[in-house]
């Protein structure tokens, strides 16, 4: 495991801000770590990063203590900036000096990165002279310019355009298949759901909803089917009851019926099918739905 | 404490802010007041000389023209020396009359009683402020002593008399050695202990100016979290107090350095005086130095973190600086005596030893106790201070928006 969380508390004064969470995160996985505003992602990364100490618990990245991997893991914060006065390339051969890499070795890197995002051109400029789009790949980019094994990303996608949206995800899958971690945070769950291999939702300092991302979608999944027909007959085998819906009906199955079985029966019915659909549910409703329910 | 990532953030930050046109600016400023007072000063000197010798002439009377009534005989007749200056006159309405025709500047009427009374009668036209200047001119006193002693002592004891003493001050230092001899002397004593204690409180105030500057800034550009994801606060803060510390003393060493070197010769007399000091005072006084500023870097740059602006930060810090200061309201008594009971007593409160400690080393020989003393203390409240700092630091760097209240920070500080 890359990292590993067992009874984590945090108080802040009266507050109890994480309450006996426990997770892990496995090696070459992205990882996501959901849940609302003040549910304690910010606070989980903090401590995972050294920023804060936990009051009870125990916390390890790479199988030691966070405060003695800080060279080996990449951090891009929600609440994050640059120094604005300073140079495009100075920056993030500062950040990754910070990191421990040495400065000519830090150029190297943070020229072929500023490449890959298109802001080679930038590179003498001054970050004030850079739009805000372009200032969040250079702070992307800096999380990651000490080769890191494992990255916390809190909101990578946050203020992107569609185009730069599509690039960090290109490099936060290239991060993936070289083998690192990513532990991802985001409020955007139609990139977490393409993004992530599993999943923490957090609410209130507790864990409401872990593991693979799939199983947890299968797990909220309604036993429904949309078709689109001219006409259904009145008695479908396997199916409970039939609503209309739109230009559609929706089935709902009996209790261990599987949507392929009642397509087969209705096709040997010979039913007109102009569409089918195994109706999924988005990762943001499953989201809402166990936030407002409170527990899963 | 990593040293390579302390060493980072020193280079990072000294060279980061020496760039900066703020820096450059202010550092820029006094040079360029010296060199502009120094040019106004060659142009207008002519200009300048007159006005200072119309102003001496003003209290010391050299310039004037005064009527004399003499009632005692003592004045006439005038001296050959006081006939460009004084007119005797036969009585007082003529020389009146000679002052409102503005013949004379002023008229000195001396009654027949005045070596029993002292009195005298000086009459002005306008205020009465030229009037009262008399009393007070060397050069009038000269006059009536010269006059009154007049074929009574030799010449030579009359001269003397009229101006008694010209003061060649000595400095003795240990073993009886003289250090210093004439005004060189008097500088000498003075002009360490104010430099050095003006050094440390100038770099106390610039440094944490620009410590502040910085927390503040990179708390609100939020590249703090950045920052502190790599390195440890308290290696943050090193680095900062070290290489901001650099900053300051880099441009209050241009200020004194250029203010001194147009003053020409300064230079030359402070480096005589510094390495005519003792080694050992020497050495002691880098070590108050470093111990002061760092003390109070590390609280300032503590505390500073609470404040969400800069403005805030300054206010939080600035009690800092008082402290700092305070030794100098004393300079006066410590002068005269260096081991006066309160600049013992306050040689070993932390925040005022480091001043008060280098005013008083070079002035004197201080009690190995109190230098033993107020090194310890000091040593002890730099790791608190450090403590403190960095405690103080970590909460501060992740607040924004509102400012913790005082209990907040206690309860905060009590759970980390």
């Amino acid at each position: 495991m890359v990292i590993e969380v067992r009874n984590l508390l945090k108080r802040y004064g009266e507050l109890v801000a994480i309450k006996g969470l426990s997770f892990e995160v496995k090696k070459g996985e992205i990882f996501g770590l959901l849940g609302p505003n003040g549910a304690g992602k910010t606070t989980t990364i903090r401590i995972l990063m050294d920023i804060l100490k936990p009051d009870e618990g125990e916390v390890k990245v790479l199988g030691r203590n966070p405060s003695e991997v800080k060279e080996k893991v990449g951090y891009l914060p929600e609440e994050r900036g640059l120094y604005q006065g300073l140079g495009v390339l100075e920056t993030l051969v500062y950040f990754a000096e910070l990191k421990g890499v040495p400065s000519s070795i830090a150029k190297e890197r943070a020229i072929s990165f500023l490449e890959k995002v298109d802001l080679l051109d930038r590179a003498k400029g001054k970050v004030k002279e850079l739009s805000k789009g372009m200032q969040q790949k250079l702070q992307f980019i800096a999380s990651i310019i000490h080769d890191p094994e494992v990255v916390f990303l809190d909101e990578p996608f946050q203020g992107l355009d569609p185009v730069n949206v599509e690039l960090i995800k290109g490099l936060i899958t290239e991060l993936r298949d070289q083998g690192k971690t990513v532990v991802l945070s985001s409020h955007q769950m139609n990139l977490v759901e393409a993004l992530c291999d599993r999943i923490l939702l957090i609410n209130k300092g507790e864990a409401v909803l872990y593991g693979p991302i799939r199983e947890i979608k299968k797990r909220f999944t309604p036993n429904t089917i949309l078709v689109k027909s001219p006409q259904l007959p009145p008695t479908i085998k396997g199916v409970q009851s039939v609503a209309k819906k739109d230009d559609a009906f929706m089935l709902t199955l009996a209790e261990g019926v599987s949507p392929q079985s009642v397509i087969k029966a209705l096709v040997e019915e010979g039913v007109e099918l102009e569409a089918f659909e195994v109706a999924p549910v988005p990762l943001e409703d499953i989201f809402v739905k166990v936030v407002k329910e409170g527990k899963a | 404490m990593r040293f390579s990532k302390v060493w980072t953030i020193i280079k990072h930050e000294y060279i980061t802010n020496v760039r900066r046109p703020g820096f450059i600016i202010m550092t820029a400023i006094v040079p360029a007041l010296a060199l502009i007072g120094l040019l106004v000063g060659a142009y207008g000197g002519g200009i300048f000389k007159g006005m200072a010798q119309s102003l001496a002439d003003f209290f010391e009377g050299t310039s004037k023209r005064i009527g004399v009534v003499d009632g005692t005989g003592f004045f006439t007749p005038l001296l050959p020396e006081y006939e460009n200056n004084f007119v005797l006159f036969g009585g007082e309405e003529e020389a009146r009359k000679a002052l409102e025709g503005e013949k004379l500047d002023a008229v000195l009427v001396i009654p027949s009683d005045y070596i029993e009374t002292g009195k005298v009668k000086v009459i002005t036209r306008g205020s009465g402020f030229e009037a009262v200047a008399f009393e007070d001119s060397e050069w009038f006193k000269g006059f009536l002593v010269s006059h009154l002693l007049r074929g009574k002592v030799e010449p030579a004891v009359s001269r003397r008399a009229a101006d008694p003493v010209k003061v060649e001050p000595e400095v003795l230092g240990e073993k009886g050695k003289v250090q210093g001899g004439g005004p060189w002397g008097i500088l000498f004593t003075f002009i360490i202990p104010y430099f050095l204690a003006f050094m440390l409180i100038m770099t106390i105030f610039v440094s944490s100016g620009y410590l502040l500057q910085g927390i503040a800034e990179e708390k609100e550009n939020r590249v703090m979290e950045i920052i502190v994801s790599s390195v440890s606060p308290l290696e943050l803060l090193v680095g900062k107090v070290v290489g901001l510390g650099a900053v300051g003393l880099t441009q209050v060493l241009v200020w004194i350095l250029s203010a001194l070197g147009f003053t020409g010769g300064a230079v030359l007399l402070l480096t005589i005086s510094a390495f005519s000091l003792p080694p050992s005072t020497l050495v002691l006084l880098v070590i108050y130095y470093v111990l002061g500023f760092a003390i109070y870097a590390f609280l300032m740059a503590g505390i500073g973190s609470l404040g969400t602006t800069m403005r805030e930060s300054q206010q939080l810090a600035g009690i800092f600086s008082m402290f700092a200061a305070a030794p100098y309201m004393l300079s006066g008594f410590l002068m005269a005596n260096p081991n006066l009971t309160i600049a013992r007593v306050l040689s070993f409160f932390p925040l005022t030893a480091p001043t008060m400690m280098l005013f008083r080393l070079p002035l004197a020989k201080v009690p190995w106790v109190d230098v033993a003393g107020s090194l310890v203390v000091l040593s002890l409240s730099l790791l608190g201070a450090i403590w403190l700092g960095e405690k103080l630091f970590r909460v501060g760097i992740l607040i924004y928006g509102k400012r913790p209240s005082w209990k907040e920070i206690w309860l905060i500080l009590r759970s980390s």
